[in-house]
């Protein structure tokens, strides 16, 4: 916990140089929280192209929001909980609809490099594509809630009280979405399998 | 599977399965799987969803994903200061002198507005006291002003009556 007290720390200094009005903080804290950003967003929407876009409006947001920042609450969960009200804003709005396409096009916006098994053949690397698309279709079939709390807490290693101070909800219904979500996931998978 | 009796160690098990508990907490929940089949199966399900979510690598950031976002910040910089900048100077340069002319006309248009209001005639009033004259103060008023020209006339005498 020590190493989670300094980095609330580093970036929630970082954030308030920014705030001061120094842009090399913010460059260092985009560098820092970029690829979470978007690795979040487009698992949440299930487009790459989508998930940059609404990751540009994230950061952005906390662009805007600088001055008036104040570190209440450890800077990746207050990152978070944008991300997490664009990601459903925009699902909301219905902009997941080209995602939900996408994932029956048979990830034509995913390229095999994605999967990190060396070398492989075409038929284990057809495998394995198909695999990941039934993961990504499991993922996807979850209530927008259970799947950010999914992601919160597989991806971003966030805890419960993060993840409730991002979702704007307690503690123990983290648990109840994560609980629920994680075994609508091993039932749809189990018979994917 | 009894999740009544599990209900407490359903809620760590996720955290347990990710590897996350402290060493307590762990050894505690490897005792407890250890002797409830149920447990042992749901950890084991999700044992193998946590593996397979883990094949799930999402594609890095575009190379140009900074570039594009400091140029939107940039766009809404300038955006600001170019509906501020034809104010800008003035504002500076003629800021204090413009707000006590803006004041000055303020309240010369309200002593105006005064003014008017003072100086309006109110016909309504004078209507009301016409109204209010009876007919019998008319006729004495009349019977009046007929007796002072006949004292008139007595005190300065017609004059083409004495030439006759």
């Amino acid at each position: 916990m020590g190493g989670v007290a300094a980095s609330l720390d580093l970036d929630a200094e970082l954030m308030l140089r920014v705030r001061d009005g120094d842009g090399v903080s913010f460059a260092a804290l985009l560098n820092k929280h970029r690829s979470p950003v978007v690795h979040f967003l487009c698992r949440m929407v299930g487009n790459q192209a989508i998930a940059e876009e609404l990751a540009q409006d994230v950061f952005l947001r906390v662009y805007r929001s600088r001055g008036s920042y104040a570190p209440t609450a450890k800077f990746t969960t207050w990152l978070f909980r944008i991300a997490t009200h664009t990601a459903l804003n925009a699902l909301r709005d219905g902009k997941h609809e080209r995602a939900e396409e996408s994932l029956d096009s048979v990830s034509a916006d995913l390229p095999v490099r994605q999967i990190p098994d060396g070398r492989p053949s075409m038929e284990q690397s057809l495998v394995n594509q198909v695999k990941l698309e039934e993961v990504r279709r499991a993922v996807a079939a979850l209530p927008a809630k259970q799947r950010a709390a999914v992601l919160m807490h597989k991806y971003e290693e966030m805890d419960y009280s993060q993840i409730a101070s991002s979702l704007g909800c307690s503690e123990s219904a983290v648990k109840s979405l994560l609980f629920r979500a994680y075994e609508t996931l091993r039932a749809s998978l189990a018979k994917m399998a | 599977m009894n999740r009544t009796i599990c209900g407490e160690y359903a809620e760590t098990l996720m955290e347990f399965v990710a590897g996350r508990l402290d060493t307590d907490a762990k050894a505690r929940m490897e005792l407890h799987v250890e002797s409830c089949p149920a447990c042992r199966e749901l950890a084991a399900g999700q044992r193998a969803v946590w593996e397979t979510l883990n094949g799930w690598k999402a594609a890095p950031a575009p190379a140009d994903f900074d570039r594009r976002l400091y140029a939107r910040i940039e766009r809404e910089g300038s955006w600001w200061d170019r509906m501020l900048s034809p104010f800008r100077p003035a504002m500076l340069r003629w800021g204090l002198p413009a707000a006590a002319a803006a004041g000055l006309v303020v309240m010369a248009g309200i002593m105006v507005v005064d003014r008017s209001v003072e100086v309006r005639p109110v016909p309504e009033k004078a209507s009301i006291q016409l109204d209010s004259l009876r007919p019998d103060q008319a006729e004495s008023a009349l019977e009046d002003m007929e007796m002072l020209r006949e004292m008139n006339g007595v005190v300065r005498p017609d004059p083409a009556a004495s030439t006759m």
